[in-house]
This record gives C-alpha cells, structure tokens and sequence, in this order.
C-alpha cells in the first residue's frame, strides 16, 4: 500500500543526497538531545528557590579605615541608623552574604574538632537576633536567638553557645529528627541548637550542600563589613540610591561598596551559566532550522529533477494524495533511519561528555522527544514541497517527449 | 584561468539566487556559531606570556599530614603557608623568586578633594616585576633594601597614576592605603592580560591589581588576603600571629628558572627543605610531595578553559559539520542539474581536471563569502555574550587570529564538502547530453 519497496529502491539510487540528509539528522538528533538535556538541567538550577524574599533584600560592604574608630559602637549606630530608614524592615551586620559566592564554611560536627568524628559541611552566617528578620527566613521548630545571646567581641575567644540550623542540616546530622536540643561543634567550641529553619541557601549555590547553613549569634565589626538590609519590595531600589550618602553622614572615613539587590547577586554568582543556556537554545534553534531547511531543500531538489517522472505517474492515473504519500513516505525512510543512529550516537556522546565533564546523565526522555519532534519538522518542511509535486499536471509528462 | 573560474562561480551563483543564498547561509550560521565559542575558548587559553611562560613556575608544597583529603584532584593544596612562601621568598636559591597575594585597601590622599574608594593590592616581592616582564613608566621597582625594612612603598598602575596624580610622574609622592602613608616609588605600565595566570584563586578572568606593596609588610601591617584561604585541619586561630604561623595556605609562590638544570637543582632544593620539615615534626609524611608547573601547565590544571566552553566548542563543530552536510547535499542538487552544461563544455574540450578545479573553484566562493557573513554572524554572537556577563567583556572578541580563521575554516570546510559533487560532476559523459539536446 505505501510502496516502500519501489521508494526503497529509488533512494538507493540516489544515495549520495539522501545519505547527507540522513547524516544531518543523526547529527541534529545527536546534538539536540545532548543539548536540551544540558539546558532543562540549567533551567532547573536557575530556577530553584533559594527561601529568600530576593526583592526584598539588598546588600553592601562597609570598608573603615578610621584607625581611632570603636567599630564594634559605631556599627551599633549604624544598625540603628538603617533600621530608622523609611521602608526598612530591618538590618544587621553579617560576615558573609547569602548567593554572593563568598562567606565562610566548616565541618559542623558531633564532636569537637580536635576529636575528630562525624561532621557536616556547612556555611554560616554570624549576626545578632536581627538574622532572621533581616533574611526573611521562619523558624520550623523552636526558638529564635534572644539579645543577651549574642557575642559581641573582637576576638573569636569568647563563642556563644547557641545556634539556629536549617533543616536540611538539622536533618544530615540528626537523621532520627531530633535536632532540637542537641549539642554541635564549630570546631571545639560546644553549641546548642535551638531553633531549625526553613530551607535557605548559603553562599554557594554550586556547594555541595548548598543549603546547610548555621546561623551563630556572633558580631565582630571588622574593617571590611557586609550589611544586609531588608527593606519593603517596592521602596528598595529607592533606599538604594541613597544608601551611600546615608551611610558616609554616619561616618565620613569609610568606603561603600558592592551595593548590589540579593536578585542581582544571584544573577552575578549565575552569570556563566545563563549564558551557557542561551548558547545552547540558539544553538538548537540554528540546528532545527538549518535542518528543517535541509530538508526542504532535498525534496524541493528532488521533485525539479523527477518532475516528469510525476507528471507519468499522474498521468497513468496516480491520485495526488499518492504522490504526496510518496515524498512522505520516502522523507519517513530517511528520518527513521537518521534518528535511529542519531540516537545510538547521542547515547555514546552523553556517555563521553558525562565521562570528561559534570553534565547530568542523558535522560532517554530526551532522545525520545528529540526524535519527535525532528520527525514532526521533518514531516512538516517536507509538505509543502509534496504538495507542490501533487500539483504537477500529468500534461507535463505527454507535453515535452 | 582562476579569475576565468571565478567569474564563471559567480554567474552560477546569480542563476540560481535562493539556493546560492541558503548554502551561504547555512555556512554563515555555521561558522558563525563556531566562531562565537572558538573565539572565547581561543581568549580564554591563549598563552598569556608566550615569551617566557615556560620559564615561569608556580609551586605547590604538600605540608599537610599523610592522609588529608583536599579538594583538589590529587591532593595538593592550591597555595602555600605563610611560613613556607616566606621562606623560600628569602632562601639563598639564586633565581628569582617570589611570593605574593592578593589584599585591598581604602585610598585616599587624606583631603577632601579626592573621595577614598577601595582598591585591591597585591603583596609580593621585587622580584615580580622583572619576571612577569613588566615595565615602568616612572620609577622602578622598590629596592631589596627597602623590602627587608618592610618600608611603606607602592608601585602602582597607570590607571591609578592618573586618577590620584593626573597621570604625571608621581615618585616620591604620598598615597594613603588605609591610614598608612607610603610613597609611590614606580608607576607601572598598564598591564593589560586576558588571564590573571599569576593568581587563579578569585576567578581567573579579572584585572591585575592596580597596586603593588612589599609583602614583607603582610607581618608587620597585619594584612589579610582578600583571596582563599584553605584550612585543613583544626588549629584554634583567634589571631593574625596565630594565621602567619598556621598551616593555613594563603600564598601564591613564583619561581623564575631559565634552564633545564636550574628547574633540577630547584627541585632538588624543594625536596631538602620538605624533608627537613618532615624531620622537625611539622607534619607526618612518609615521601615529601610537591609540584612546579610552569604558567601553561597550571593554566590547564586550574581549568581555566570552562567545562562549558569546551561543550560548546565540541557542540559547535558538530553544528558546522549538520551545515556541511546540508550544504553537500544542496551542491550535489545544483550540479548535477548542470550536467548537460558540462556534457558540452567537455565535448569542446574542457579536461575533467579543468572542471572539477571549476567547480572546487566555486564552492570556494561559496565559503569565502560564506566565511565573512559567519564573521558578522560571530560579532552578533560574542555582542551576545559580552551583554549576558561582564566578565566576558574581555574575552568576547575575535582577534586577527581568530578574523583570519574564519574564512579558512569556511574554504577549506566547504571544499570538503564541494569534493565529492565535483567529482561527480566533471565525470559526465558528454555523449548522452549531446544527444538529448
């Protein structure tokens, strides 16, 4: 009925142009499905929430260099300054700020250091009570830090002896689920965990654990200090703008820099990798299109050269749908057999890039998509001409012999 | 003959205008998207010192106990302890040498005209600026006297020469880093490097530091680096007195050896000085390990060149290769509906050589034409990339390198595709045309 057998024999008398054709679809399926699968694995890193109102909160680091100066008071003042600010919600001193790409991470262990044992990777932030507020992050279980917990001091003698935990490393430490309560280390200094909260992202989205955090009720003003302010959504590109001036009122002998929206932050510390992905999306596009072209060309190319040939047929009384069935038919072939070893050699190449490189493993998913949709544009840029060919009138055969 | 071919090439393109321009086309997107990733990978590893980068070594000096995971591949740490760079800063070993790190300070002129704004810092040796071949405007570099007295000296780059100075000869003049005052004893040449080799630490794309300090004042100034600093053990640091005597690595080390035997006696001295530190107690390991790698070696170790970037490059030649074959497919159409044409050229006498050299002639064209559209293609495409990420602003361009490439590239890919059609083509036999004619 489909007379695959006579299009079967056509095409091998044909080779050379149906085998390019039949290449570049094995190329394309090859190379779109590696790509796409490269690309949902980026989308879905990009997208993923980090638990912060990321409008809401910007941040910026203070640089003192008035020797006389009593930091630890000053930045008191300052603190109290920001939070007096119209539309601030809050503020505080930090020693790292969240999805910047820099803070400070250690082993949080059952143990002291010195001991050795089980431990946890972990970033933390070290503030005051204010933490929370300031990054807009709930309590799941227990309490938040009360004032008179917090340490202020210049030297890293004196710790406190409390500390709030995400979940996620609540969770990797006490897998029974009784975190609560329990004593952990930063290195040998002993601290209890009072307070577990809900996911939030340290420094490092590209961590290993990128969500264990430690908040330690700890301020020591330093010479470079980070601030992370809060401020009402739609009121923080205003504060912004006037941070600096406000902040050199305060005090003349300092610099303020890397004022900078928590969502731009994270646009920064994602820059490589947004434009990976838009890399790859072109690239696909160009690909399908280039592809689609190919094999529109062919047909186009192949009806010229058996336009005779069609007007015969037609003139022995083929139907037009027959001869559309034809070109549809023969475009299947060669897509079928394309996509086939298309797929085979996207499987050997997702297996080389995984063995060289930290790309996800190739979903098969991927292929199976890759290969419909080629199919869907194969059949799509091969109607046109098809039909062009159907049109053919059988005088055309009787006319010119 | 060739202007004769070429003239020939351009009529045929002209005859058949949408199947001329799709193949230009598809060899423009190709080259085009192979000329936007090839030029980043190019920038990105590009020997940044060709002249002397393989005389330029980095060490690494494995100091931790036998055992001790790290993070990187094979275990060796990144960078070096104060105490071990510091000494091998001052050892009697005759090459040049030394350590240095990256800091920053506020500057200001201590007046109110000018408004204090931060500024990174590098501390290193005097060494440095003879071995990374850099040149001075004004000055020179701070004398070894000067370096062992920790003296308050700076060197510092033309850009900053004419934010704080108006850009005249400023030696001798005063600068505030912080509160301290040093004098400006060199202003440097602008150094204008795509790669950071010196220090990879803080990614490997940013700008060399505007400022060069002794880093003999690191001790006295209680300096802290702004780069990494790698812990490996538990040590119970609360001060600086405490980090400069850590196992803390926080130093780069660089080591100038023009010769064969002068890398062999360094190693040899390096094996010394670990053995001897073995044997006072410092850390437990059976065999002393180290590593020196010059500029291009530690380039590839440090993976300068994104994973990303290779994909790309990688994905993007298979791109070029779907436009070859698209474009063989397109020429095997075009010329062999020329075939009565050439059934009478060759039966007036045209050798099978002189068209198949024709037809190689013209896809030539085809590449050449489509090779300068691909470079238009490519600025589009590295436009693209420099308005995604400022850090590629640098790296985002094509070099006259890169220009050249690119129609060659296009020749010489279409010409591998334009072989077999023109093979095919100047086989014709002129019989059976002349007949149907």
């Amino acid at each position: 009925m489909l007379e695959i057998k006579p299009i079967f024999n056509s095409l091998l008398r044909s080779k050379a142009g149906a085998l390019m054709l039949l290449v570049q679809i094995a190329l394309t399926t090859m190379i779109v499905s590696n790509a796409s699968s490269i690309i949902f694995d980026r989308m879905e890193y990009l997208s993923q929430a980090t638990g912060y109102p990321e409008a809401e909160i910007f941040s910026f680091s203070v640089m003192s260099f008035d020797k006389n100066l009593d930091l630890t008071q000053k930045f008191e003042e300052t603190e109290t300054m920001l939070r007096n600010i119209p539309g601030v919600k809050n503020a505080a001193l930090f020693n790292a700020v969240p999805v910047s790409g820099s803070g400070s991470a250690t082993g949080l262990g059952l143990q002291p250091a010195s001991e050795g044992g089980q431990d946890a990777r972990s970033a933390y932030y070290m503030a005051d009570e204010n933490a929370l507020d300031t990054l807009g992050i709930s309590l799941v279980e227990g309490r938040n830090i009360r004032p008179d917990e917090v340490i202020e001091s210049q030297t890293r003698e004196i710790l406190p002896k409390i500390v709030l935990i995400t979940k996620t490393l609540a969770d990797e430490l006490f897998p029974a689920g009784d975190a609560l309560g329990q004593t952990i280390y930063f290195g040998d200094k002993p601290l209890e965990v009072i307070g577990i909260t809900a996911k939030m992202m340290g420094p490092w989205l590209k961590d290993s654990r990128p969500d264990n955090v430690a908040i330690i009720p700890f301020v020591s003003a330093s010479i470079f200090q980070k601030i992370i302010v809060r401020t009402e959504a739609n009121q923080r590109t205003a504060i912004m703008r006037q941070i600096e001036n406000l902040m050199l009122e305060d005090h003349n002998k300092r610099v303020i820099t890397g004022l900078q929206g928590m969502d731009d932050e994270k646009q920064n510390y994602n820059a490589a990798d947004t434009l990976m992905l838009r890399m790859l999306i072109v690239l696909i596009v160009l690909l399908l299109s280039v592809t689609a072209l190919g094999i529109f060309g062919l047909t186009v190319f192949n009806i010229n050269k058996r336009t005779k040939q069609i007007g015969t047929r037609r003139a022995l009384g083929a139907r037009k749908s027959s001869i559309i069935s034809y070109f549809l038919v023969e475009n299947v072939i060669i897509c079928l057999t394309g996509t086939a070893l298309g797929s085979i050699s996207a499987i050997l190449l997702g297996q080389g890039l995984l063995d060289l490189y930290s790309v996800p493993a190739l979903n098969s998913l991927y292929i199976i998509s890759t290969v419909l949709f080629i199919i869907t544009i194969s059949i799509l840029s091969v109607l046109i001409p098809a039909n062009k060919a159907a049109n053919i009138s059988p005088s055309i055969a009787t006319r010119s012999i | 003959m060739l202007v004769h071919y070429i003239d020939l090439s351009w009529r045929s393109l002209k005859r058949t205008p949408l199947v001329s321009f799709l193949m230009i086309l598809a060899i423009a997107v190709g080259i085009g998207i192979t000329m936007t990733s090839l030029s980043v990978y190019h920038m990105m590893s590009m020997d940044p010192i060709p002249q002397k980068s393989s005389q330029l070594f980095t060490l690494q000096l494995n100091t931790t106990d036998d055992g001790t995971t790290l993070w990187t591949e094979d275990n060796m740490p990144m960078q070096l302890t104060y105490k071990d760079a510091m000494r091998l800063h001052t050892a009697e070993t005759p090459a040049r040498k030394t350590a240095s790190m990256r800091s920053g300070f506020t500057v200001h002129m201590n007046n109110q005209e000018l408004k204090p704004f931060l500024s990174e810092a590098r501390l290193t040796g005097r060494d440095f600026f003879p071995m990374f071949d850099r040149d001075f405007v004004f000055g020179s570099a701070w004398t070894l006297e000067q370096e062992q007295s920790s003296s308050p000296v700076v060197v510092i780059n033309e850009e900053l020469n004419d934010r704080l100075f108006g850009g005249e000869n400023s030696v001798g003049k005063q600068v505030y880093l912080d509160d301290t005052a040093f004098r400006v004893v060199g202003v440097m040449k602008q150094w204008d490097i795509y790669t950071k080799y010196y220090d990879l630490n803080n990614g490997a794309f940013n700008s060399p530091e505007p400022m060069f300090i002794p880093i003999t004042l690191v001790a006295p100034m209680q300096i802290a680096s702004w780069g990494n600093n790698n812990g490996w053990k538990y040590e119970g640091i609360s001060t600086f007195e405490g980090q400069l005597k850590s196992e803390t690595f926080w130093l780069q080390f660089w080591v100038e050896l023009n010769t064969a035997a002068q890398v062999r006696d360094y190693r040899a001295y390096l094996q010394a000085y670990l053995e001897e530190q073995g044997k006072l107690g410092r850390y437990t390991r059976a065999v002393p390990k180290f590593n020196i790698q010059n500029v291009n070696e530690w380039m590839e170790y440090n993976n300068v060149v994104s994973e990303d970037n290779k994909i790309l490059v990688g994905l993007s030649f298979l791109f070029l290769a779907v436009c070859l074959a698209n474009i063989l497919g397109l020429l095997l159409g075009k010329f062999l509906t020329r075939a009565p044409e050439i059934g009478v050229r060759r039966a007036l006498g045209a050798s099978k050589r002189q068209i198949f050299l024709q037809h190689l002639v013209e896809v030539s064209l085809l590449g050449f034409l489509g090779g300068v559209l691909g470079i238009v293609v490519a600025q589009l495409g590295l436009w693209g990339i420099r308005s995604t990420s400022n850090d590629y602003n640098a790296l985002a361009t094509m070099d006259v390198n890169m220009l050249l490439a690119a129609p060659t590239i296009a020749i010489s890919a279409c010409i591998i595709a334009g072989l077999y059609p023109a093979w095919l083509v100047c086989r014709t036999q002129p019989a059976i045309y002349l007949k149907t004619q």
